[in-house]
């Protein structure tokens, strides 16, 4: 491809107080319509807003966990354009001076070496009702109206698609790590606009950029911007121009269509809110909330790779949900052997099950205790890697921890050392021919001695003890 | 019928409430002035007689107990219909209640109707609304004065013993001084807005229309209690000024300094100019210095003001949008923004409609920094003029107005001019300052006036000076 690629990435998350931006009804998603409402949600005449302390606390939290400057005074603003959801006419945000700005994400890039994303800024908002249309009648709920959202705004820093959703996912985890939002995609907990342009290779120019709004999967990003990328490369190999449009990705077809041409109409008239003094954020506050910080991603990555010697892209994975490093580190509590080797089987087997169940780790039919019995009884010899897959599945199908199921299925390794000697010598002596063979220096017959004994006992014979005796045997 | 004098009366049980009730009811349902939008006679009886029963058993539980008032159509009241003198929300029925409406009603107050006003406040005459314009009580080819018009008119003629009011450029200050009474705007944050409807939120503030400032001074003693639902309301003292100025005897000026611009004096009609020197000839009889003084920006005051208070309310306005309350145009409305176009059109007066476009181009990306950053830098300036003053002074006198009430239609020739006459009571908006309006004199029948300005959050001070000088006059 002749061009670079240049990504930025508008995040709205809503965070998870119980009450609203402005006023203290209560936000659930499952209420019956326009019944979590209010004077001051539903802008009736001579209502003012109300700071909501804990989303400014959580602001604070996002802010000092993506390494931003934490600005002591922020201003409020009023963006105006009129929509029936917007029932002020106005959504209360932060233009000039928001809350927190110059941060940055660590991610790994396509080689897999560390990239800092900028984040230019993180701003206080609200969330707006949600219409619906029902035939010729559109209706309004305010349920949502008022909920408190932070917009994260990066930097155009990523380049590739997986960057994109790189980026997304760490951003994701941390807000969840943080508890300050739900992360529930389905629900909207969690937004994203992705804006894309392309400029020839090497070449220090924007080009024109698209933005497609409210793209709901880390998946579909990566789709949406791949089809971005290849539709303005055709643009502007066909020698047209790119078009600064406002998209939708549709999911069915895989592409994305035009919402609105922009325009230089667009002006949505910001100035300070005069209803809501500017924001103080003193040092000691901002003290008190990095006292109470979780520990990050970040953190976690390092330290897990410190701690138990696993590979960086692992701990990536095991770190990216707050649930999941939690439940390897629960299940290496009980288990004596290599952390690599329990990364293995959490990301091989059991994220595989989980995915294709369309379930999270919360709900795995292994409990970490579990899955470090199962491991343990590899690595004592019990049962062999091969038969462990069998062991593992049939655990998760029926919760049962792995001793009971190794019992029912009669898979215990036969590790009497006398047993085996015995059939072993039984072996020999019927099959002098082979034994020549072996001393006449043909390694291969080994295995048939082995293979002898494993068949005599329905193959559950301890494999590493069968060798040692049958190489002692035959002297 | 005026507070002190009622509530003394009703201790001794000279009168009842309903009796003062009844009196009042009458002349409010002649309404010979229009001064009222809406009558709540039944309330007004109920209230008065369990303040009666009240009054019998514990004796008044506040200077407002049992006394009747009325409140500008732009305090919200729920169940009772508030249309802030506008089309667009003359069925708007409020589902909640504001500061001034719950901290009135407890203390005991009758309510006896919602009364005229400039639709949404904008306007110096009570002319610019569809209930038709309100007269002036001594005079009926005479203008109340406005925007609180329907307030003082209510006062003057006897259907209330003091109305609330609301000033955003002298809308309190102008009409009290039209109709012979005393209007006070206390400093902006000293009264909650919660609950009246925003004309310009950062200019806006709620005060009593009274007989005298001790009747001012015993309504400030109820709706200056903190109200946590206006992070703008940043004072804590709740006032306690009535038994001071019960207290204050001849003396209380001596060695005040009182500061005045002999331009703004020299400015006015000759009948006005002739009260004004009578009036600050009292003042230095009684013992205070006069000092001259300069206020260099205030000539700019008109043009920033019109610039801040449109501005904002552009955007307070934009709830008005015929889809969540009050007036929608449903008959001919093709679509959303018809609805939208139409509604607007339709809901709102020529002023208000004139104010919006003026606001919504002051804000316009290309002309903000023009206009509206101008005017906030020109309020910074004026702020200043009054802060250097105050270093001289402890009060300052001025004119309310240029001139005496105006012919009703007069306004309509020449909107400029008309603006103007708002050019000694906007100046203590944009600073935020307390400013007390008090009768002086009459020219041909109609009254005349002065305004003293008192410094930020000393309203306490202003009360008692004004108190002092109508102490003097009355004997």
């Amino acid at each position: 491809m002749n061009y670079d690629v240049v990504i930025g990435l508008e995040v709205h998350a809503q965070l998870s107080t119980l009450t609203k931006a402005w006023c203290q009804c209560e936000i659930s998603v499952s209420a019956f319509e326009n019944t979590k409402v209010c004077e001051v949600c539903s802008a009736q005449p001579g209502t003012l807003p109300v700071y909501n302390k804990k989303a400014i606390e959580y602001a604070i939290k996002l802010g000092l966990a993506t390494n931003s400057k934490i600005n002591k005074v922020s201003v409020f603003d009023r963006k105006n354009y009129f929509y029936p959801d917007l029932p002020k006419g106005y959504q209360i945000t932060q233009f000039q001076t928001p809350v927190a700005d110059n941060g940055h994400l660590e991610i790994l890039d396509e080689e897999g070496n560390i990239k800092k994303v900028g984040i230019q800024r993180i701003q206080m908002e609200e969330d707006t009702g949600k219409s619906s249309h029902l035939g010729e009648k559109s209706l309004i709920n305010l349920n949502r109206s008022g909920t408190p959202l932070l917009e994260i705004v990066s930097e155009p820093h990523m380049s590739t698609a997986k960057e994109a959703s790189s980026y997304l996912k760490k951003l994701h985890s941390i807000l969840v790590y943080l508890g300050i939002c739900h992360g529930n995609m389905q629900d909207g907990n969690f937004r994203c606009d992705v804006n894309v342009s392309i400029k020839p290779k090497g070449s220090d120019k924007y080009g024109t950029r698209t933005e497609v709004k409210n793209v709901n999967s880390f998946r579909h990003v990566e789709m949406c911007i791949e089809h971005e990328v290849q539709r303005h490369q055709q643009i502007l190999d066909s020698g047209n121009k790119v078009l600064q449009q406002t998209l939708l990705f549709d999911v069915e077809t895989k592409a994305t269509k035009v919402l609105r041409t922009k325009s230089d109409a667009d002006d949505y008239r910001y100035f300070p809110e005069p209803d809501l003094l500017p924001l103080i954020i003193s040092e000691s506050q901002i003290q008190k909330v990095q006292d109470t910080l979780p520990e990050l991603p970040d953190a976690k990555i390092k330290r897990f790779i410190l701690d138990y010697g696993i590979p960086a892209y692992d701990a990536n994975v095991l770190t990216a949900e707050k649930e999941l490093a939690h439940y390897f580190e629960a299940a290496l509590k009980n288990y004596e052997g290599e952390a690599k080797k329990m990364s293995n089987w959490i990301m091989v087997e059991l994220l595989r099950y989980l995915n294709e169940a369309g379930t999270s780790i919360e709900r795995s039919p292994i409990s970490p205790n579990s899955l470090a019995g199962l491991l343990n009884a590899i690595n004592s010899g019990k049962i062999s890697g091969k038969q462990a897959k069998d062991v593992f599945l049939k655990m998760y199908d029926s919760g049962h921890s792995a001793d009971v199921i190794i019992k029912e299925m009669g898979l215990e390794q036969i590790s009497d050392e006398k047993m085996i000697t015995e059939i072993a010598q039984k072996i020999i002596n019927a099959n002098s021919v082979n034994v020549e063979k072996y001393k006449a220096g043909n390694e291969r017959v080994f295995g048939f001695f082995v293979g002898q004994v494993m068949k005599e006992t329905n193959g559950q014979a301890n494999p590493s003890l069968t060798s040692e005796i049958i190489k002692r045997l035959l002297g | 019928m005026n507070i002190y004098d009622s509530h003394s009366a009703l201790i001794k049980k000279k009168i009842s409430s309903l009796e003062l009730t009844t009196e009042a009811l009458k002349k409010a349902q002649q309404n010979k002035n229009n001064s009222f939008i809406s009558l709540t006679s039944d309330l007004a009886l109920n209230q008065a007689r369990t303040a009666d029963e009240e009054i019998s058993a514990r004796g008044p539980r506040s200077w407002l107990h049992g006394i009747p008032y009325s409140l500008k159509d732009l305090f919200i009241t729920k169940g009772i219909r508030t249309t802030a003198g506008s089309k667009i929300l003359f069925n708007y029925v409020p589902p909640y209640d504001g500061f001034i409406s719950k901290k009135i009603s407890s203390a005991g107050g009758v309510l006896m109707g919602k009364v005229s006003c400039d639709e949404f406040g904008m306007g110096s005459t009570n002319e610019n609304t569809p209930f038709g314009p309100v007269h002036h009580p001594l005079n009926p080819e005479f203008v109340a004065g406005g925007s609180s018009g329907g307030s003082a008119a209510s006062v003057a003629e006897g259907s209330a013993a003091f109305s609330m009011g609301t000033d955003t450029g002298g809308s309190i200050r102008l009409p009290a001084n039209f109709c012979g009474l005393v209007g006070f705007k206390p400093t902006y944050g000293r009264v909650s807005r919660y609950g009246q409807i925003a004309y310009g939120s950062s200019l806006d503030q709620a005060g009593p229309i009274t007989h005298s400032v001790l009747d001012a001074a015993c309504v400030m003693e109820f709706i200056t209690e903190k109200d946590l639902l206006d992070v703008t309301n940043v004072a804590n003292k709740k006032m306690t000024v009535v038994h001071e100025l019960e207290k204050i005897k001849s003396g209380y000026l001596k060695d005040k300094t009182i500061g005045f611009s002999q331009e703004f004096i020299d400015a006015c009609d000759p009948e006005v100019r002739n009260s004004l020197n009578d009036a600050l000839k009292i003042f230095e009889k009684e013992g205070a210095n006069l000092k001259n003084i300069s206020l260099p920006h205030l000539k700019y005051s008109v043009a920033a003001y019109y610039l801040i208070a449109t501005s904002e309310a552009s955007t307070n306005l934009a709830r008005y949008d015929g889809i969540h309350f009050g007036f929608r145009d449903k008959m001919s409305s093709k679509n959303l923004e018809d609805t939208y176009i139409r509604s607007r059109t339709l809901g709102f007066g020529e002023e208000v409609r004139k104010r919006i476009i003026l606001g919504t181009f002051s804000l316009s990306a290309g002309y903000q920094d023009q206009y509206f950053a101008q005017a906030c830098k020109v309020r910074r300036k004026i702020y200043e003029d009054f802060t250097t003053a105050f270093f001289q002074c402890d009060a300052i006198f001025s004119p309310v107005c240029a001139s005496v009430a105006f012919k009703q239609g007069e306004s309509k020739q020449d909107p400029i001019k008309m603006y103007m006459n708002d050019l000694y009571t906007i100046p203590v908006n944009l600073a935020g300052l307390p400013g007390l309006a008090i009768p002086f004199g009459h020219h041909k029948g109609l009254p005349t006036g002065f305004q003293l300005i008192g410094k930020s959050f000393q309203d306490e001070e202003l009360l008692k000076i004004g108190h002092a000088f109508e102490s003097v006059v009355k004997g």
